[in-house]
């Protein structure tokens, strides 16, 4: 199977006390047609920044000074503005956290779906309006009539998000980028979307990027994942590799540090320090001043990638030394 | 034991009345065991208003007969999804917002019922930490005047340099450092900032916190940091917490006992763990299973609970989660259910304690 989306050594800097800070820095991934490709991170780790970078769309003073992001083998990068704006939507589409912010709160949603479609695709409006209804009922939008002439504020977060879909699957995109798709969500809404997405990626082939701090969302969801930290990948893997046999200490810790994987009433695994701001990244591994088992190499050399089975990658230098030792 | 000697300090300190103190330790001796705060039918309603006389037409009754006991040293976690009335019930203990009705009892006096003057000293020992403490927080004040804020206004220490030799102390309890006091909130993480919120709360030497939502805004590994810090202030000061959240796992992972809430209503209350071992209300089910699980041989959640939650100022008839409900039957839409006592002894599961309002349980 050949990729559909594959970004290399993707470098997106902004600016920072006179000098261009790497936000992404050097990420490279592929997502294949139907597949889910989770990048997990918490605040400040570049998840967002990489997305948006795919899109083209960083905000300023934020910069893209490197890498590819190749399309069915076509560098976005060095495409002009209109044909980046046919594959925004068309090709690539993104739906976020907050639908409120991505749905004009003065226009009912029937009619924002319905632009979306006649941008895209020369109709009448009536068939416009077909297809618009098609999707709701396909994103499972109950009474979809009724809530077609709706206004965003009228609808439940939950809702709200399908609309969002909907919107997102006029083209039929082949990728799906999704930044936190169900974090402001209820936790009975968050199973709905999930269901919804996981039948889309199944039904359409979409190959899904999906945005997250959330462990479970992404056991739930992801074929592949990747554990960002402070704009660099640190570990990757299928899954269940990632997820059992986390090789980083930065997955292990943020695994230890979850209450549900710990006994009730004992002590949590805590990853001591917080996340350094990007003036403050160390010059080696940037995880090494949070890190128990750093070592010397650690603080000014920057890791390299080790395969621990084939696909599953630590970007680490204890890994490496483990590995060293054990083939000894 | 510490507990006694800050009793006394709150009648001196705070200046409560020779009859207000004795009346408080008289009812608590009458008071049952070791209940701290004890609610009965609390009832808050909010007016809804409409054209250009402001006439009521309506109210939204976001908590709609709640009832439930704090007990000393424990933790109760009041959880539930978006509107279900959980921050309202907080609040309305604090009388922040007006109360329709019920009656909440901190130590054996009627919280509900006191003049605001009475009021105060009872809010000392009842301190809140709030979900995101950058609005909770004034960002031109320094940490050490937010800290000490609570002491001067209850009169704790008796000049500048002891209050602050006190800050130091609280920070130190909470894990920053006393050289953290002259700067200011936003020069602070999300984690630490929720830390200040902590303190603040804690150099007043309340006996029960109420924290709503207080690590929902926090990334895990930070959550983790100060949930052990809540675990240990617990263990060593024999803090009580009402832990109001959406939260599950956290719920599973800390709170000796569950209320789980639904427009305006508990409808499933018990000890933790046979609770999420055995849910018996479908609501309860149905939140649970829809819980991601970061474990990889547990995938799929399940998707029991269609729907959205109605409208808190247009609840159904009946029970409340008839509309949503998977095993509904014939009562469901005519009948309020009322708190059923569960739990099959004959299994060794103990029924007290453990209640569900469904019609599933009634006699």
């Amino acid at each position: 199977m050949s990729a559909v989306l594959e970004v290399k050594d993707l470098r997106t800097t902004f600016p920072l006390a006179g000098r261009r800070v790497p936000i992404v820095d050097g990420i490279s991934f592929s997502v294949d047609a139907g597949q889910v490709l989770a990048i997990v991170g918490e605040s400040g780790s570049g998840k967002s920044i990489t997305a948006l970078s795919v899109l083209r769309l960083v905000p300023k003073p934020g910069r893209i000074d490197g890498g590819r992001v190749l399309l069915d083998g076509k560098n976005l990068l060095e495409a002009n503005i209109p044909a980046m704006r046919r594959v925004r939507g068309h090709d690539i589409a993104m739906i976020f956290q907050e639908p409120m912010t991505s749905l004009n709160p003065v226009v009912r949603v029937g009619a924002q779906v319905m632009e979306a479609v006649l941008l895209h695709e020369r109709v009448s409006k009536a068939a416009a309006r077909d297809r618009g209804l098609e999707l709701f009922r396909r994103v499972g939008i109950p009474d979809p009539v009724a809530r077609f002439d709706a206004y965003p504020h009228q609808l439940s977060g939950g809702l709200k998000q399908r609309v969002m879909i909907a919107m997102a699957l006029v083209t039929r995109p082949r990728v799906l980028l999704a930044d936190e798709p169900t974090t402001a969500l209820d936790v009975t809404i968050q199973a709905q979307i999930l269901e919804l997405m996981r039948e889309l990626q199944r039904d359409f082939r979409t190959a899904i990027v999906l945005i997250t701090h959330d462990l479970g969302v992404v056991n739930e969801l992801a074929d592949e994942i990747a554990v960002m930290y402070a704009g660099r990948f640190v570990e990757r893997g299928a899954r269940e590799a990632v997820l059992s046999q986390p090789s980083h200490p930065y997955t292990q810790g943020l695994l230890a540090s979850m209450p549900s994987r710990n006994e009730p009433g004992k002590p949590l695994y805590e990853i001591r320090g917080v996340v350094p701001g990007p003036d403050r990244w160390p010059p080696g591994c940037r995880f090494c001043d949070r890190c128990d088992e750093a070592i010397d190499v650690c603080r000014d050399t920057v890791p390299g990638p080790v395969q621990l089975e084939p696909g599953h990658v630590a970007w680490c230098h204890v890994v490496e030394r483990a590995r060293r030792g054990g083939a000894q | 034991m510490s507990r006694p000697t800050r009793r006394e300090e709150t009648a001196a300190g705070a200046g409560v009345t020779e009859a207000g103190a004795s009346a408080e330790r008289g009812t608590e001796g009458a008071q049952a065991e070791d209940v701290l705060l004890r609610v009965r039918d609390l009832r808050t309603w909010f007016p809804i208003r409409k054209g250009l006389l402001r006439k009521v037409v309506g109210h939204v009754r976001a908590v709609d007969g709640v009832s439930f006991d704090v007990r000393a040293g424990q933790t109760l976690a009041l959880v539930g999804e978006s509107g279900c009335g959980k921050t309202t019930v907080g609040r309305s203990l604090l009388r922040l917002v007006p109360v329709a009705g019920g009656s909440v009892h901190f130590r054996g006096r009627d919280l509900l019922a006191l003049p605001e003057q009475e009021l105060r000293p009872v809010r000392r020992s009842l301190q809140m930490v709030f979900q995101d403490p950058m609005t909770s927080l004034n960002p031109r004040m320094r940490v050490r005047d937010l800290v000490a804020e609570g002491l001067q206004s209850f009169g704790i220490g008796a000049n500048e340099a002891e209050r602050t030799e006190r800050v130091a102390e609280v920070l130190r309890r909470v894990r920053l450092s006393p050289d953290h006091m002259r700067r200011f909130p936003h020069e602070f993480s999300g984690g630490q900032r929720q830390r200040i919120g902590i303190a603040r709360a804690l150099a007043v030497e309340p006996e029960l916190i109420i924290c709503d939502e207080a690590v929902s805004a926090l990334d895990v590994s930070i959550q983790a940091q100060v949930l052990n810090l809540l675990g240990e202030l617990q263990a060593d000061l024999g803090l009580a917490y009402l832990f109001i959240t959406h939260d599950l796992s956290v719920v599973r992972y800390l709170a000796h006992e569950v209320a789980v809430m639904y427009l305006g209503q508990i409808v499933e209350h018990g000890p933790t763990e046979p609770l999420f071992a055995l849910p018996k209300h479908p609501y309860t089910q149905g939140l649970l299973a829809a819980v991601p699980s970061a474990d990889p041989s547990a995938r799929r959640v399940a998707v029991r609970v269609l729907g959205d939650v109605p409208s808190p100022a247009d609840p159904p008839p009946g029970c409340r989660f008839h509309t949503r409900c998977p095993e509904r039957f014939e009562p469901c839409d005519k009948r309020m259910p009322e708190p059923y006592p569960v739990g099959d002894p004959a299994a060794g599961e103990t029924a007290e304690g453990r209640y569900a309002r469904c019609f599933l349980y009634e006699p």
